[in-house]
């Protein structure tokens, strides 16, 4: 015998725009489809209804005259279609087996949920507890059907569980408004004198239809707790995406950044239910001038850190701030397994692969992605040649043998980018060296060594290199360029005409430090 | 006397504590390879304390730390190395001997940056050092930095050793070296190859508040 769970929020465009934006919470809401006093309510708050408010019937300038404290907000497509996915990824961190209806109401296959859950009701409680982590509260039927979980959901106490046998009791006492039969064949059954569920299912399924058509059928089979189609299950997108309309177009960072941090937020809420972290960061944001901006941020390292994910987007933004006031925004969490990892029993431990991840996070968002990770070794010949590595702990090994004591070996400090310097030469030879920071004459000098690097493209280099010991006690490693052009360092940097430096420097070559041995 | 008596006796009655007798939870060592060095300090650099490295410009003390962070990643820590200046050179690094798999490079755009990467890394915790290197950017920030500094490394138990002109944290510094009297070494001559074969340098324990100050050492550095 199946058995299926249905997550139901009533009036989700209801919970959805409150889920936006949680002020509106316990206000009078009512949500418009279109602007102008003329405009038809769609959806409305149990403050709304209480005040006789009515959805599909009444316009924006009648709900204000019953209820002078109304807010109208227009309808928001994206929040919705987040809510419902966010529903869905709640069902689906406890079932399988999943189908999201219409109106944003999940089925999932709760056969042989015990194996995870101490009971049904046990299943009932931990979905309404996980709806309520991502800000949405939900209602749990389960039963032998869709209709019959579905029913639970909407008639129950919350968190109803019908058990197997005893549908047609649970259904019997509801009333027949419950399946919403169309007006005709409701005053049809009025008018037979029936009144609730119990009634309709007693009636023979062929008399019926010959008299009020296969709709009429169906009703009687859903009055028995018979589903006309089995679950059909879908699979979800692997994307988290939070978006929220803006009622006033933003025009600056931090009101944005308010918002953003509600999406991320609840971006995390769903990635947690999962157990996963956000590995990459998508933003698309729709802009005041009806154009749209784009941006993808990719993190250190899978984590569900708030704080870190803002302080990526805070970066990013900053650096590269949209050309217009944003109107909609969009985020989308790309999901990625957390690093997990087997710390060995004889090697010291490591930090904590979650901890390391939401550090690098926030280091990323601190320094810069690319100034995060680990260092590594640039196959190429150009001196102080520097990349970084994603930062991902090796497996923990025991060393073969004792680390043996250091040699200490004299490291060489890169200056990046090179700085440019006056050199002094007599016959060929450096005799004095003055630049920004250090000066001095030349008590000791090796070299020149020539490098000559990729010579084929337009970064290929020329240099003669050279070890320099100065009278203010550096150790130097500097290097004479034979032509290309300058440094992006360089230019403007240095004071006087060409000729001047030339006559300074004696040479037409340019002479830059690179490094100091340290 | 009872046997009762006589286990009281042994094992001190209820009530019966003498303050101030506690023992200490003894400080770990962080092993720095350097086997003179190692010796001077009775072990390597105290974990969870603030160690200094101070030394002017080619004095060594870069490749003092890095024969640290070589050991230190030989026997499978994992170690950050914070790089205000952007001087890290991974090929000099790597043959200095570190494993660079096991060491994070983080590259701040300046010393306050520096700071705040220098409690999230110690906040992580797990780390068996990390290295603050504010090259020859002066002070590694505002006074009030350096309690927060030692605090942090003392809940990690991380040894936090900052690498820097001049000695400047004071009484939170557990551990102050610095690298003096430096001296280039040059092979060949006239007439031959010149070649720059190292430097040589004394290094004094100027202060140490879990050993003896006061010794000194020389340090003799090869080219890599």
């Amino acid at each position: 015998m199946p058995r299926i769970a249905c997550l139901l929020v009533p009036d989700l465009p209801v919970a959805a725009a409150c889920r936006a934006d949680p002020e509106l919470a316990g206000r009078p809401l009512v949500l418009v489809d279109g602007s102008g006093p003329h405009a038809h309510v769609i959806a409305a708050s149990r403050g709304a209804l209480a005040r006789g408010v009515q959805p599909g019937r009444h316009t924006v300038a009648q709900a204000r005259a019953l209820a002078a404290d109304l807010v109208v907000r227009t309808r928001d497509a994206a929040a919705e279609r987040s809510a419902a996915h966010a529903l869905a990824e709640v069902a689906a961190s406890l079932a399988s087996r999943i189908e999201t209806a219409a109106d944003g109401a999940v089925y999932l296959d709760a056969t042989g949920v015990t194996h995870l859950v101490a009971s049904e009701a046990a299943l009932a409680t931990a979905l309404v507890a996980r709806a309520a982590r991502v800000d949405l509260a939900a209602r749990v039927g389960i039963g032998a059907s869709m209709t019959v979980a579905r029913l639970a959901a909407e008639h129950g106490d919350g968190t109803e569980v019908v058990s197997a046998g005893v549908e047609r009791g649970f259904l019997a006492r509801l009333p027949l408004a419950c399946l919403a039969p169309a007006p005709d064949i409701a005053a049809t059954l009025q008018r037979w004198g029936i009144h609730r569920l119990g009634d309709l299912a007693r009636l023979p399924v062929a008399e019926v239809a010959t008299r009020l058509g296969p709709a009429g059928a169906a009703l009687i089979r859903a009055a028995r707790g018979e589903d006309e189609r089995p679950l059909a299950p879908e699979p979800l997108p692997a994307a988290v995406e939070e978006a929220v309309a803006l009622e006033y177009a933003l025009d600056s960072l931090e009101p944005l950044l308010f918002v953003l941090r509600g999406l991320v937020e609840r971006a995390v809420a769903r990635l947690g239910l999962a157990g996963i972290g956000c590995a990459r960061v998508a933003l698309a944001l729709g802009l005041d001038d009806r154009g749209r901006e784009a941006r993808a941020l990719p993190l250190a390292a899978p984590t569900r850190d708030v704080k870190a994910i803002l302080g990526c987007l805070r970066a990013e933004l900053e650096a590269h701030p949209p050309r217009a006031a944003i109107v909609h925004v969009a985020l989308t969490a790309v999901p990625e397994a957390v690093r997990a990892m087997q710390m060995g029993l004889f090697v010291p431990p490591g930090p904590a692969p979650e901890r390391l991840a939401t550090t690098l996070a926030r280091l990323s968002a601190l320094c810069g992605p690319d100034r995060v990770g680990a260092p590594a070794v640039v196959d190429s010949h150009r001196p102080g040649a520097a990349r970084t590595a994603p930062f991902a702990l090796p497996p923990a090994e025991q060393p073969d043998r004792p680390p043996a004591d250091s040699v200490c070996r004299l490291v060489v400090r890169a200056l990046r980018p090179p700085r440019p310097v006056e050199v002094f030469t007599e016959r060929g030879e450096p005799v004095f060296v003055r630049g920004e920071g250090l000066g001095g004459r030349v008590v000791g000098a090796a070299g020149p060594w020539r490098v000559v690097a990729e010579w084929w493209s337009e970064d290929g280099v020329a240099r003669d290199y050279y070890d320099l010991e100065l009278t203010d006690g550096g150790v130097y490693r500097c290097y004479r360029e034979h032509g290309g052009p300058p440094p992006p360092a360089e230019r403007g940097a240095r004071s006087g005409s060409p000729a001047e430096r030339e006559a300074r420097s004696g040479s037409l070559d340019r002479w830059y430090l690179d490094g100091v041995y340290d | 006397m009872s046997a009762a008596a006589a286990l009281l006796d042994r094992l001190g009655r209820p009530g019966d504590v003498r303050l101030g007798t506690a023992q200490g939870e003894p400080i770990r060592q962080l092993p720095t390879g350097l086997a003179a060095l190692d010796r001077a300090l009775g072990g390597g650099l105290p974990r969870g304390r603030v160690t200094e490295l101070a030394g002017r410009r080619s004095t060594g003390r870069t490749g003092v730390a890095c024969a640290i962070v070589a050991r230190a990643t030989q026997a499978g820590e994992t170690i950050a190395w914070i790089d205000v200046d952007d001087a890290l050179e991974p090929e000099t690094v790597a043959a200095a001997g570190v494993v660079l798999a096991r060491l994070l490079w983080v590259r701040p755009r300046g010393v306050p940056d520096a700071l705040r990467a220098a409690e999230m890394l110690l906040g992580a915790g797990g780390f068996g050092l990390v290295a603050l290197d504010v090259g020859d950017a002066g002070s590694p920030g505002p006074a009030p930095a350096w309690p927060r500094l030692a605090r942090a490394a003392e809940r990690s138990g991380t040894a936090l050793l900052v690498i820097e002109p001049q000695r400047r944290a004071g009484t939170f510094a557990a551990l102050g070296l610095e690298v003096t009297g430096r001296r280039a070494r040059w092979s060949g001559g006239p007439g031959r190859l010149v070649v720059l074969d190292g430097i040589d340098a004394r290094m004094l324990i100027a202060r140490n508040r879990v050993g003896r100050p006061g010794q000194s050492l020389v340090l003799r550095q090869a080219c890599a």
